[in-house]
Order: C-alpha cells, then structure tokens, then sequence
C-alpha cells in the first residue's frame, strides 16, 4: 500500500477534523499526491474484491433523501446500516453543480480522493465527470436492482450503457405561474413576447433548463443541439433581456418572488412548485405546449471511492419500497420502477399527484437536453454573456 | 526584559512576525498560485499549461471595462452612502453611548448574525413590489407607477451599503470615541456654531477612521458579487460577478485569475491615489 | 425647534438603527412562521413550534456551534496578531513599511473565489486535509486585514504622552503596554475584534472551498435555500443576537453596580 503514517501526520489527523477519517481520505492525505483514479481501497475494485467498507460517505444534494423530523435521522440510511453493517455518513454539500465541481476539481485534476463514495450530480455534469475520467464504474454485479430504472432514462446519451451513473431523482423544468395575474399560460413565447409580463418574469440562470425552453420555441432539436439554432434563440433571450422583459435570472430564488407576488410566470421547477402550491394554492405549473425539460441528478462515484460498498447502496435505494419511502418525502420525480405502487400505500394523493408520478403524456413533451451542448464551454459562454456575467 | 531593551530595532519585526508569517503562508503562496494561474490557458479537456497567456490581461480588460467601471462606481457611491448613514451613527454611540456602548455595537453587527442570504431575503420582503415600501414611494412620487425597487442599480447599490455598513461603522466609532469631550467643548465655546466645531475639530479629529472605514467598505465592495447577483439584473453585472462566472461556470481558470489580478491592481492604484489625497502621515500608512 | 436641534442626532441615530435592524425585525417575525411548505416564504400563521425545537432540522446544531466556534476562535487569534501588527506600523520606523502596507491591503482586495481556491490548493499541495481547522485559518487570514485597518485608526490619533509618563513613573515596556496602552486603545481592539467575527461567522465564499465536510451555519443556508430555510434558521440568528445582547447587558449592569473609581 503506502508507507506508515509518521507522526506528524498521525497529529494532523487528529487535529483535523473528521474528514481525513474515511479510508478514501486517509489515503489521500497519506500519499499526498498520487492515488490513481480506479479506487485503490483496500485492494478492492481493481480485482473486483466484495468486502463492504466500514462507513460509506455521501454528498447529497438538500432534502433530498426522507428525514425524520422528530429524531433528526435518516430511516432510508439507518435501515441500509441494519441491513449491511455500513455507517452512512451522509453531508448535504451539494448546492450547486459547478460549485461541487469548482471545490472538488483540484483534487480530482490530481487524481486524489474527494473523500465520497457517491456524489449526486446533474446530467451534464455527470457527464463531465464521466467524460474526464473523474468517476468510476459502477459493479452492476451487485446491482439487480438497476433493472428497475424507467425505460426513459435507461441510456442517457452522456452514459449509454449506465455504467457510471444512476439516477437519484429527477425534476421537470417548466413554466410555474400566477394565472390571477397572468390568465393562461401555455408557451414560453408569451413570457418573451406579452407586454403585460413586462419586469414579471424570470428565467433561470441553469443553461440547459433556459436554453432547452427557449431552442423547442423555435422548434429545434434539443437532444442534439445545432450551435445556429443556439445562436438564434440566444440572440432572441438578449433581446428580451435588453427590453427589461425578463426581469432577472435567478436560481431558485425565483420562488419567493413567485410566492411574493414579485414575479407572475417563472421558468420554474417541478419540485419547487410542489412546495410553492402548499403555500399560494393558485400557482400553477405547465410543461410549455412546445416541449419542455426534464433533468436528472445522478448518483456517481468519485475517484477515491469504494465502489462496492456504493454500488450496494444504490441497489439498496432501487428497491420499489426503499425508492417509495424516500420519495414519499423528496417530492420530484421516482426514477424506480415499482415506486409508484408502493408509494400508494403511504399516501395516496402523492401517487396521483402529476408532478411525482408524471403520466405519459407528460413525459412525452419533455426532452433531456444535449449534456455535451450543457457543457460546450462556446455555447456556455454566450449564455453567460445573456446572464451578465 | 533586559533581551528587549538591547535589541530594541528588533521590536517592530517581533511585534509583525506572526502576523505577517500567517499572511505569507496563507496568503502569499495561494497568491503566487493564483499568479501562476493566470498565465495559464486550457480547458478541462486538454488540461491546463503555463504558456505565459499574458493575453488574459489584456483581453481582461478589453471585454470588461464595463462591468470594472461600473463595480468601481458601484462601491464608491456605497462607500459615499455608508459613511453619510454610519457617521452621526457612530458619533451617537461614541459621544451619547455611555454604558451602552457596547451593546450597541452589538447591535451594529448584528445583521451579520443571520447570514447574508436570510438578511437579502428579508430586505426583498421589505422592498416587494407590493410592500409598503414601494406604495408610500409611489404615492409620495419618487417612484413612477410601474417603477419598482427591486431587480434595479438602486436595490444592488443599497444592498452593498447595507451589507458593508459596519465595516464603516465600526472604525469611525473607533476613531469618534478617543476624541476627549473637553476638545469639543473649548471649540464650542471658541466658535459661533456647533456646525463649526463639528467641522473644525471632531471631522478632523476622526478623519483616521473615515479612512479606514473607506478602505474596509469600498475595496471588498468593489469586488463583490452576491449583490448584483441576487438584486439585480444582467445590466448590473459586476466585476465580481465575471471573475465567478469565469471561474465557477466556463471554469477558465486563467481569465479569472488574470481578471483577479486587474482588480486588485486598480484597487491598489486608487488606494495610494486616496492615501496620498489625505496625507499619509495622519493615517498612519 | 431647539427641542429638534437638541435631539436630531439622537432622532438620526434611532433612524439609522431602525435601517440597521429592520431587516432582522422581519427575519424574528418570520421565526414565528407556520409556513405549509418548505419555503418561508409569506405569512401563513402564528406558532411557537421552531421556538420550541430550535435545533430540529438535522445539521443545524453542527453547523451554528462549528461557526460560532470557529468565529470566536479566529477573531481572538485574528485581533492579537492584527493589533501587533497595528502597533509597529504606527508607532515604529522600520525598514519595509511599503510591502507590510501592501500585504495588509491585498488580501482585502483580492475577490474571495479566487483566494479561496487557491488556498484550497495550497492545502491539497501540502496534503492537510480540509476541515474545522482549514476553515479557522482561512479566517484568520482574511480578518487580519480589517482588524490592523481598524486598531491602526485608534493608534494614529493616541497620545503618547501617557505613555512616558508612566515609564518615567518606572513602568517597563511591557507593563506600560498591559496597563496604560491597552486599555486606553482597548475600544479599537474590541471593534477590530467584533468585526473579526462578524465577518467569519457569515463568511461564505472562501469557507466553502476549504470546509471539507465540516458545515458552518452560512454553508448550511446557502445549502437549505434550495429547498426551502426552515424557519428555525430565523430562530437561531434571533437567539444568537439575544444571548450576546444579554451578556452586554449583564455586563452594562455589573458596571452600574460597581462604585465609580473601582478598578
């Protein structure tokens, strides 16, 4: 393996806070430098070796997995623990795609663990991860329960063969509005174009959610993206950006301005919208006539990982019931097949509830944008020029 | 003791020692990285190598001298607008504070308690375009029917000043309070008008915390970001707002490093031009 | 209109305070929120619940006591070595005043993105892992800065008079320090000092590249923005500055109480 830890760095460990504690972690620091990217713990994954690590160390996005809200723990991980004997320690420190990515990239840049067995991150950058050799591939063996994935997300064009990632949960992009203010809203169109919107819209500053919209409007194909028909819809967003039509681009605080009144229509997400409805009943949501989008964030394993420990844990969550527990709290999109059945026996009104369990017809006007065009750094620079930034 | 009294030329480098040490190590060398950096092109793909790119400086400041003027105007009239509201706010607590100096104080920081984030959201909360705020001013006439607070240069520079509030405060209060009372007092009685003492003793009297209230407000005001991100629109983008653009999203390292550097290189210039303005020797620069 | 006169500053002091605080006045109010969702959003109706169980989101307890400990860590270590710092700039003719002027200043100019990855770096290069202890010193580094800025405006104006004096009375350097200088530019110190910790307990930027996986309070906002800040965010900021408070006022009480003259 490595040589023994001297005592310098016996003291630093002590000092340091937890995270050196994972063995991923402790390897890293311990070598310092050179850890090669296909996971060296413990003499496992090279060979395929099937022992499960003491603990296993997940980046999550927030609220994204059931909480109880009265003893502060997490029933999906405790039950994986019981079942396995694997401690998860589970860090809500994914805010933001590039942000994850902007931390972590100058250890992966060296091949060093980030110190997470599994990350969850969006398509695109998914595929960054994949594409730059900064994930690894999953052990499928101990994962039967990927054949429960919904047949749409099954070969994503960033990971054709789901080697790399599966799907945590996913969301659809769309339009949420106040139809008291704006009456019926149907197409993206009108929020570029209807001057009684005029300072009441906003877009989202995630490219391929904005530019998946705004390329369908003008009937584009957006699975694979033409750079002119990008330009074009570009050069129609600048112009509505220049007339003081949209009046911000927002992450998702565009929800509060939604639930303040501030903004009447909004390129929204769906689960946002699911929360926003509980408080003002009147928000609406739709998938614009033209097309909408449909995302996905992805469970992946990270260089330094111990991908047999995460590949039974993301068999564990592909279980019907397990996927039926977390949504049941999560609120967006189940990427398990099964889960809808048994999410009816907990709640009812959830199984029914369109922006969960979206229906065929939903489905079939979403397109998943292009992940090499969400990640052209041309193409991101002149949404980036739109944005102001 | 008797160590201390044959080197005393010594004790000004023992008394900057562990400051300046922590600084060179903790920032000094990230800086030569960030140096480093910014003669560097590549991309994710192809990875990154030192070509001595000293075209990331000048394209720097060619495609943004817009969002550079306006980051610049931006923190100056914040750093204007923060001294005019923390001046007789200082002097309050400084000369009418008493015992209860330090609770007020207390009371200037205190918005930094709750997070910028939870503070901003509040402040769009108060300035909604169906608050109070906005009628009384629409009624009153300073803001047009249609007009709104919000999304606008107003709501990004008010954000700043608010924001930066106490980084004037505080040093001004600092500087107000070692003003003895009696100095006051003999101008009062010596000019015609308290304005006058004002002016002819305490402002000069305090004007060593008016400078460093204006360099702590104005220079990270400047290269701020969050403010124009969430208060504005793309029409008040700011410099901050491109170097995390740059460096976060296109992940062109190298620009925004080069960028980076442009900033603190023009901050550092107006810096020495304000220095010399006030005269150093009263600064203590 | 004398009445006016006599009272306009203290009017404009109020004035300024009600700016200062109205904010925080809305973020109390909403800690009493019963929102039906996750967002916090707009009023819904009145309920003690997140009074009563401040720390019940997961995380948040870790997050608050990590910032509050690291902020209260950094500034202290951040004032001592910023008023060190402070005292030989303005008091001492030394070689290299420039360059010790220019690395005070840099550090506030540089934007905090940049700085905070390549400190990131730094730490990678040397192999320290990321965490509690990165955080501390990433906000040492920064608040160094405004504390020397700060102390330094005290000194300028300092009379040293007393100073002599009091080594004329037989004090040595040091004592002379500990009894006559410190206290009388205690006030700068203490102001440097609370802005040393206001600016680490709600630092962002910087600590989000060198945190690891430690969270502090700001991390755990930003992180619940997402999907909605429970209302118990807006109780603890609440509860933060009331205990402060009540520790000033014990403090302003058992001044009162004490008899003029006493040490």
């Amino acid at each position: 393996m490595t040589r023994p830890l001297t005592r310098r760095e016996l003291l630093e460990r002590a000092t340091l806070g937890g995270a050196v504690l994972t063995i991923p972690g402790f390897l890293a620091a311990c070598g310092g430098g050179g850890i090669e990217g296909s996971g060296t713990t413990t003499a496992a994954t090279a060979g395929g070796a099937k022992t499960l690590a003491d603990k296993l160390v997940m980046s999550n996005w927030t609220l994204y997995i059931d909480i109880d809200e009265k003893t502060k723990t997490y029933p999906t991980l405790e039950q994986f623990t019981e079942q396995t004997g694997v401690d998860v320690q589970y860090i809500e420190d994914v805010n933001d795609n590039d942000e994850w990515f902007g931390k972590n990239q100058a250890a992966l840049s060296k091949k060093q663990s980030v110190g997470r067995d599994i990350t969850v991150l969006t398509d695109w950058m998914a595929g960054r991860m994949v594409r730059l050799g900064y994930a690894q591939k999953l052990d499928k063996s101990v994962i039967p329960n990927a054949s429960n994935l919904v047949d749409t997300l099954a070969s994503p064009s960033f990971d054709p063969n789901r080697e790399y990632t599966l799907p945590w949960q996913s969301g659809l992009t769309g339009i949420g509005f106040d139809p008291e203010k704006t009456g019926e809203i149907t197409s993206v169109s009108q929020l570029l174009d209807d001057p009684k919107l005029k300072g009441r819209v906003t877009f989202l500053t995630e490219m391929p959610s904005t530019m998946n919209l705004m390329m369908q409007l003008d009937g584009a194909e957006t699975t694979k993206v033409d750079k002119t028909d990008f330009e074009k819809s570009i050069a129609r967003l600048q112009k509505a950006v220049d007339s003081g039509q949209i009046r911000q681009f927002t992450g998702n605080d565009y929800s509060g301005m939604l639930a303040k009144g501030d903004i009447w229509a909004a390129i929204a997400w769906s689960g946002d919208m699911v929360q926003l409805k509980l408080d003002k009943p009147s928000l609406q949501f739709v998938i614009p006539d033209e097309g909408g989008d449909i995302w996905t964030d992805n469970m992946l394993i990270p260089t330094g990982g111990d991908v047999f420990t995460a590949s039974t844990f993301m068999n564990f969550v592909y279980d019907p019931t397990v996927a039926a527990q977390i949504e049941a709290y999560v609120n967006y999109i189940c990427p398990v097949e099964g889960a809808k059945e048994e999410i009816a026996k907990i709640d009812q009104s959830l199984a029914s509830n369109p922006l969960i369990f979206p229906d065929a017809a939903t489905l079939d006007k979403v397109k998943v944008f292009d992940a090499a065009a969400a990640d052209d750094p041309e193409l991101k620079a002149m949404f980036q020029k739109v944005i102001g930034a | 003791m008797d160590f201390l009294h044959r080197h005393r030329r010594l004790i000004p480098y023992l008394l900057l020692a562990p400051g300046l040490a922590w600084l060179a190590v903790f920032f000094l060398v990230p800086t030569y990285y960030l140096a480093n950096t910014s003669l560097q092109t590549g991309s994710l793909d192809v990875g990154y190598a030192l070509t001595w790119a000293w075209e990331n400086y000048s394209d720097a400041i060619s495609t943004y001298h817009e969002q550079f003027v306006r980051s610049i105007l931006y923190a100056g009239i914040a750093t204007v607008a923060a001294l005019l509201v923390s001046y007789p706010l200082a002097y309050f607590v400084a000369f009418r504070g008493g015992r209860w100096k330090g609770l007020l104080l207390l009371l200037i920081i205190a918005p930094f308690f709750v997070t910028y984030l939870i503070r901003t959201l509040a402040w769009q909360t108060i300035l909604s375009d169906d608050g109070y705020v906005v009628d009384v001013l629409q009624t009153v006439g300073v803001l047009g029917d249609g007009d709104r607070l919000l999304a606008t240069s107003t709501a990004v520079v008010a954000g700043i000043t608010y924001n930066f509030l106490p980084f004037m405060a505080l040093p001004l209060y600092v500087s107000l309070e070692q003003i003895d009372g009696r100095l006051i007092e003999a101008a009062e009685d010596l000019y015609s008008s308290k304005v006058q003492a004002f002016l002819r003793v305490t402002l000069p009297l305090s004007l060593p915390g008016v400078f460093a209230g204006t360099l702590l407000t104005f220079i990270p005001a400047a290269g701020d970001f969050i403010n124009a991100e969430l208060l504005g629109t793309p029409r008040q983008s700011m410099i901050g707002n491109v170097i995390q653009s740059k460096f976060l999203v296109l992940t062109d390292y190298g620009q925004a490093a080069a960028l980076s550097f442009v900033l603190m290189a023009a901050i550092l210039v107006l810096i020495v031009v304000y220095t010399r303005a006030l005269g150093t020797e009263r600064m203590g620069v | 209109m004398a009445f006016v006169r006599r009272h306009l500053l203290s009017a404009y002091a109020f004035l300024a305070f009600a700016y200062l605080l109205l904010p925080i006045a809305v973020v109390i109010a909403f800690s009493f929120n019963d929102p039906l969702g996750r967002f916090n959003y707009t009023w819904q109706g009145f309920t003690l619940a997140h009074w009563q169980e401040p720390f019940g989101p997961p995380g948040l307890q870790d997050a608050i006591l990590a910032s509050l400990k690291i902020a209260v860590l950094a500034s202290l270590v951040a004032t001592a070595l910023g008023t060190l710092i402070a005292l030989a700039l303005v008091r001492y003719g030394f070689r290299g005043r420039g360059v010790t002027n220019l690395l005070i200043f840099l550090p506030l100019t540089t934007p905090e993105i940049v700085l905070g990855a390549s400190l990131l770096t730094l730490f990678l290069n040397l192999g320290v892992a990321t965490g509690f202890w990165t955080i501390f010193i990433a906000h040492v580094m920064f608040d160094i800065s405004f504390v020397v800025v700060t102390v330094k405006a005290r000194l300028v104006g300092f009379d040293r008079h007393l100073e002599e004096a009091a080594m004329d009375l037989g004090a040595n350097p040091f004592t002379t320090f500990w009894r006559v200088t410190l206290p009388l530019i205690a006030p700068g110190v203490a102001a440097g000092a609370l802005l040393a910790f206001a600016l680490s307990i709600d630092d962002f930027v910087i600590t989000l590249f060198n945190a690891g996986s430690t969270v502090t309070f700001p991390l755990y906002v930003w992180g619940a923005a997402r999907v909605g800040v429970p209302p118990q965010v807006n109780v603890i900021g609440t509860l933060i500055f009331v205990i402060a408070a009540g520790l000033m006022l014990v403090n302003v009480l058992v001044q009162i109480r004490r008899p003029k003259g006493a040490v």
